[in-house]
């Protein structure tokens, strides 16, 4: 099986990155029957608990074992304690009490990884940026996607998860605040890019393959001119060699949607939660999109 | 609870059964087997035919149609065109719903459950319509943000050589909403406005050459 490792980040808070990961994932897996690994980095566990009820991610992830963090502890310990079978999560729990999208699984991350950054710098580079792809790279290849959810900074983990991806899909909220992160995010992948490439050799560099937009509004000229100047700011940033051709602005934008933010409390992805609203409509466009970016199609 | 961990507890129940099997009576238990019978017959039917729809398509056949992609592009032609395509007929309903029954009985008559399920899955993937902005697109952006770096004379000097049509490309491609009422001195003042926003945001947004790299 030939499998996209995306790394989805941002060092911005709050501009999708769950949302779209949870919802591309489960739409992936649902409507077009692809195997998805989704792998929750963030100390903040959103994925994890979105896909999981509370109690239940807290009884898998107890202290840690089931969990991304072990990853990283192991790594830091020089013991592999971390079993990819064990910690997995296979489909979600409906109403029923019975699990739905079986091709969907998910590596839930527990609140122990924000003890990680403060150690991490035990271990020297490369050692920090391939603890994720030594410990459950070689199980990517049962997947036709794998999504790594990161946390809102480029430390440790997200460096790993970069380091361990074939590209990077970027959420964005259209305002100034994050046109002006977006641009610091590109040199900083740019320059990891020059880093890991001794230690990816025949592999793809990481570098920005989408910027999706989130929280868009069709009222009034405002979403559409922030749009505007990311698509500036986009064709600027590759006549300079920060970014390269191949990165697109992925279409539709995902709009503002009330039934999204409940599909969370009812720890469902959107299309399974209320698959008539426009927030499922909208991923479910995306997904397409992302298919036909990431395997060629048009 | 999944279903993996649902067959462990039948399968763990069967062997306990067949252990006991021979040894077990009276009537309470006899009727909880009862109606523990009733719903593994049901159980299995559901199970059974959820399989054979799976095999068949069908499964994804209908999960396409209950999609949210099918409530945004799913229409009557669509289903035309589909069933034209996949069993070569004529669809005869025109309206929405009842076309969907038709279409979803005549391909299970024909068992092209696989191969409508595929044409569906492309015509979604071709029904959401891009927006390019068109060919001139970037040349356009480019030329809004050079009117955003320009002192006041020389941006109406630029101004003033473009038709009112070709000032109403310019807006409309850089994200400036207008009506048809909007005059050309509105729009020279709203593309002023938001040409000189994007040059300074594009421009502020750049990275400090003191990142240390």
């Amino acid at each position: 099986m030939s499998s996209k490792v995306l790394a989805f980040i941002n060092f911005k808070g709050g501009v999708g990155k769950t949302a779209t990961v949870v919802n591309i994932g489960a739409t992936l897996a649902k409507l077009h029957e692809k195997k998805v690994l989704i792998v929750d980095l963030d100390p903040q566990s959103n994925s994890s608990v979105w896909l999981m009820r509370p109690d239940r991610w807290r009884e898998h992830v107890a202290k840690g074992r089931r969990s991304t963090f072990q990853i990283f502890d192991d790594a830091l310990h020089g013991k592999p304690r971390f079993n990819f079978e064990e910690a997995l999560v296979q489909g979600v729990v409906t109403w029923t009490g019975f699990t739905d999208l079986p091709r969907l699984h998910l590596l839930p991350a527990s609140v122990e990884l924000l003890r990680i950054e403060d150690r991490i710098h035990e271990l020297r580079a490369p050692a920090i940026y391939q603890i994720l792809d030594t410990a459950v790279g070689p199980h990517f290849k049962e997947y036709d996607y794998v999504l790594l959810d990161c946390p809102p900074n480029l430390y440790a983990t997200t460096k790993a998860a970069i380091f361990s991806a074939d590209s990077c899909v970027v959420p964005y909220v259209p305002d100034y605040l994050s046109l002006s992160g977006f641009q610091v995010l590109a040199e900083q992948i740019a320059e990891m890019r020059e880093k890991f490439a001794p230690y990816l050799p025949g592999r793809r560099k990481p570098n920005i393959a989408a910027v999706i937009v989130s929280h868009y509004r069709l009222a009034g000229n405002v979403f559409r001119l922030a749009v505007n100047e990311l698509e500036l700011s986009i064709s600027q940033l590759q006549e300079t060699g920060l970014l390269t051709n191949q990165a697109v602005l992925l279409q539709p934008y995902i709009r503002h949607c009330v039934r999204v933010a409940e599909s969370t409390s009812e720890h469902l992805p959107v299309i399974l939660y209320a698959p008539g609203s426009i927030g499922a409509q909208d991923y479910c466009d995306l997904t397409q999109r992302f298919i036909d970016l990431f395997e060629g199609k048009k | 609870m999944n279903y993996s961990d649902l067959s462990s507890r039948l399968l763990h129940l069967g062997e306990r059964l067949a252990k006991h099997a021979g040894k077990i009576d009276g009537e309470t238990l006899g009727r909880s087997a009862r109606m523990l019978t009733a719903q593994l017959n049901a159980f299995e039917e559901d199970l059974e035919s959820y399989l054979a729809s799976r095999k068949s398509g069908e499964f994804l056949l209908e999960t396409l149609l209950r999609s949210p992609a099918a409530k945004r592009h799913l229409t009557v032609d669509m289903l035309k065109h589909g069933l034209r395509e996949v069993v070569g007929k004529r669809l005869k309903s025109d309206d929405l719903p009842a076309a969907k029954r038709e279409f979803i009985e005549l391909i299970h008559e024909f068992g092209k459950q696989n191969k409508a399920a595929e044409f569906l899955q492309e015509a979604f993937a071709d029904a959401f319509h891009v927006e390019s902005g068109g060919k001139d697109k970037l040349h356009l952006q480019r030329e809004f943000i050079s009117l955003g770096q320009l002192a006041d004379e020389e941006f109406a000097q630029e101004i003033g050589k473009r038709t009112f049509g070709e000032l109403r490309r310019v807006a409309s491609v850089n994200g400036i909403r207008f009506t048809d009422k909007t005059t050309k001195q509105r729009l020279t003042a709203l593309i002023r406005r938001y040409a000189q926003r994007a040059a300074f945001n594009i421009a502020a947004a750049r990275v400090p050459s003191h990142i240390e790299r």
